[in-house]
């Protein structure tokens, strides 16, 4: 579920529904706080989060999405 | 049956997808005195794979680069982007692409955000540097503001299906979705001229994560419409049985790979590629633009996993290189390595190789961006003889906007396009996938063709006729029983559906066209034809419509 809504801070403004590339969030209805209906097609842009002015959408990254890592030791180079 | 708005909407110039390659192409065909309308399918200040910034703008400044073109050239062709494009273009965007440099700074897009033109990413060792460096967060609204200043009548929500010819075989029009609404419903237009500018073509192969349609490197909402609503109307593809394949972070598709300042190492910590043993911001390592089969290759022989190492990249570097991936709108790459509790002083992030997409490969353009079908112009990613990223897309943008308003200034009248018989099949067909009940989901079309397609025709698998033939008997099953059984609730959901019958068709002019190329070459590899043969070494394969039918052939490089 990528985009989260805080739903105390959105005001309705709609600007999420209207910007999504990907019309992750929906209905847009005047006066009416969207829905995140599709929340497997996010493509993780992030212009919600960044275009809502009133900062109420935060992103949660899927757990299939995790960065693999894993640590780089400075003696393993040196040696390596 | 779905309702067709009585208002048709009229224009000159009819842009098909509101990304970087379509505003511009309204910008300068509105420039040009035509009436100017964007068919987009989300919002044109958002849309896209631009939608959030890009960092990288391929562009030749001869007083930076104190060269000739043919060298600039030369580097392009060695480049990320420069394979399996005919060079008369490359000379073309190159002697343009500063003007474009100049205007987007001019409109308020930070081209030289430290003051001087710089230079750097994708790049080799010793050679020179292509790419100018520049923080693109902003350039979708900035576009978007130019296109309205100039008049440009913007229609978001509004995915256009269908381009519509005359009986000459002259463009007319276009059929789209309205899908501002919960019920869909048909809106057409009426025009001289389409410029199409559908993007990358993404979705015809899995993303990293089984069964997830969004987690892909560009826009997903890209599915190759442009080419193959031009394909249906007699214009001609090129290239398309020669994938585009990228690389980048497991397995969060946000690549960026040539923003990361670091080297890419196996296991034992040593560098995979000959490029840099110290990462700069002028070089980073390259070996993920050359060597794009190193993350399959090392995983396939048990040498692997392959790593991104910016553990030995200064802190000055490090900090330009996070600036960079915010320039390129990887905003949430750096989030969730945040949120993951990745250190880039000590943590090293696995890269992997993406499947296809059809950057590059598509619509066959000549000089002027044009297609073979009058009236129909391409430009962008969706162009299949030319690509340079997203300095490609502005500049061929801009070249399609001032060749279609040339064009239409010598088309005297608008043809009714009410009775094109594709109108009615168009409301029939999308009625019947709106009626149907109990029936599969788009997602389930999509997912269909993606594993047909990576079982069949990928480029990390051998091709072969038989293969391949086995791959196009299975879409074609598909297709019989997608057409019976795909339902769509809402106007989002028929939206995927006609984006999904899109890439069924695409597939199937891959597989074609893959056929054609008798020989194995990169990312093609044949085990019925395993030699590379010189003699193709400059041949494009094409594929068109002929008395109804696919019709693949081969054509010298320009």
């Amino acid at each position: 579920m990528p985009p989260i809504i805080k739903k105390e801070k959105c005001i309705a403004c709609n600007t999420c529904a209207q910007v999504c590339g990907m019309d992750v969030f929906g209905p847009i209805t005047p006066g009416q706080k969207p829905k995140v209906r599709y929340p497997e097609e996010c493509w993780h842009c992030r212009a919600c989060v960044m275009d809502c002015p009133v900062n109420a959408i935060e992103m949660r990254y899927p757990l299939p999405m995790m960065l693999l890592h894993t640590e780089s030791s400075k003696k393993d180079r040196n040696e390596g | 049956m779905i309702e067709i708005q009585e208002n048709i909407v009229q224009c000159d110039v009819l842009i098909v997808g509101g990304g970087i390659a379509g505003l511009m192409a309204a910008i300068s065909a509105a420039d040009a005195g035509s009436k100017v309308c964007i068919a987009e399918k989300a919002d044109s200040r958002r849309s896209g794979s631009g939608a959030t910034g890009n960092d990288h703008f391929i562009c030749y400044i001869p007083e930076v680069h104190q060269t000739s073109v043919d060298e600039f050239v030369k580097e392009m062709k060695a480049g990320i982007c420069g394979d399996r494009c005919d060079t008369s273009l490359q000379y073309k965007f190159a002697k343009r692409s500063f003007e474009v440099v100049k205007d987007w700074e001019k409109w308020g897009i930070k081209m030289r955000p430290h003051g001087e033109y710089e230079f750097n990413g994708h790049a080799m060792p010793e050679h020179m540097r292509i790419m100018l460096k520049y923080d693109g967060t902003n350039q979708k609204k900035v576009l978007t503001n130019e296109a309205k200043k100039r008049g440009v009548k913007i229609i978001n929500k509004s995915p256009v299906t269908e381009f519509l010819t005359d009986n000459s075989g002259k463009v007319i029009g276009a059929i789209a979705l309205d899908i501002s609404k919960e019920t869909p419903s048909i809106r057409l237009f009426q025009t001289k001229a389409i410029i199409t500018a559908t993007g990358i073509g993404m979705r015809l192969y899995p993303s990293s994560t089984p069964g997830w349609i969004g987690n892909l490197n560009n826009c997903p909402a890209g599915t190759a419409t442009g080419r193959v609503a031009g394909y249906k109307i007699g214009a001609t593809l090129v290239n398309v049985d020669y994938l585009w394949t990228h690389a980048g972070p497991k397995y969060m598709e946000r690549c960026g790979k040539a923003t990361w300042i670091g080297v890419l190492k196996g296991p034992d910590k040593k560098p995979v590629g000959p490029f840099v043993t110290k990462p700069t911001k002028e070089l980073g390592d390259i070996t993920g633009d050359i060597w794009q089969a190193v993350f399959d290759e090392k995983r396939a022989n048990g040498t692997g996993p392959v790593y991104m190492d910016c553990t030995e990249t200064d802190q000055e570097d490090l900090d330009y290189m996070m600036w960079g991936l915010v320039c390129e709108g990887d905003t949430s790459l750096i989030e969730a390595m945040d949120k993951q509790g990745i250190d880039l002083h000590k943590d090293m992030v696995e890269f992997g190789r993406y499947n296809p997409c059809l950057q590059g490969k598509g619509l066959q353009v000549d000089m002027n961006m044009a297609t073979d079908v009058p009236g129909l112009y391409s430009a962008g990613d969706e162009s299949g003889n030319f690509n340079a990223g997203i300095g490609g897309a502005a500049t061929t943008g801009r070249f399609a906007g001032e060749n279609a308003a040339e064009y239409v200034k010598n088309i005297d009248d608008f043809v009714d396009v009410i009775n094109c018989k594709e109108i009615k099949e168009a409301q029939a067909f999308y009625s019947s996938l709106m009626e149907h009940e109990d029936g599969a989901t788009w997602k389930e079309l999509n997912l269909s063709i993606q594993q047909i397609m990576d079982d069949y025709t990928n480029t990390n698998k051998i091709r072969s006729e038989t293969i391949l033939k086995a791959g196009m008997t299975y879409l074609e099953h598909l297709e019989t029983a997608a057409k019976q059984s795909i339902c769509c609730s809402n106007s989002h959901e028929l939206m995927r559906a006609l984006e999904s019958f899109d890439l069924l068709t695409m597939g199937k002019l891959v597989i074609i066209s893959a056929l054609e190329r008798k020989e194995s070459r990169g990312v093609h590899r044949r085990s019925d034809y395993t030699f590379t043969n010189p003699l193709m070494n400059d041949k494009f394969i094409t594929i068109k419509k002929v008395d109804g039918q696919p019709k693949a052939g081969m054509r010298k490089m320009f």
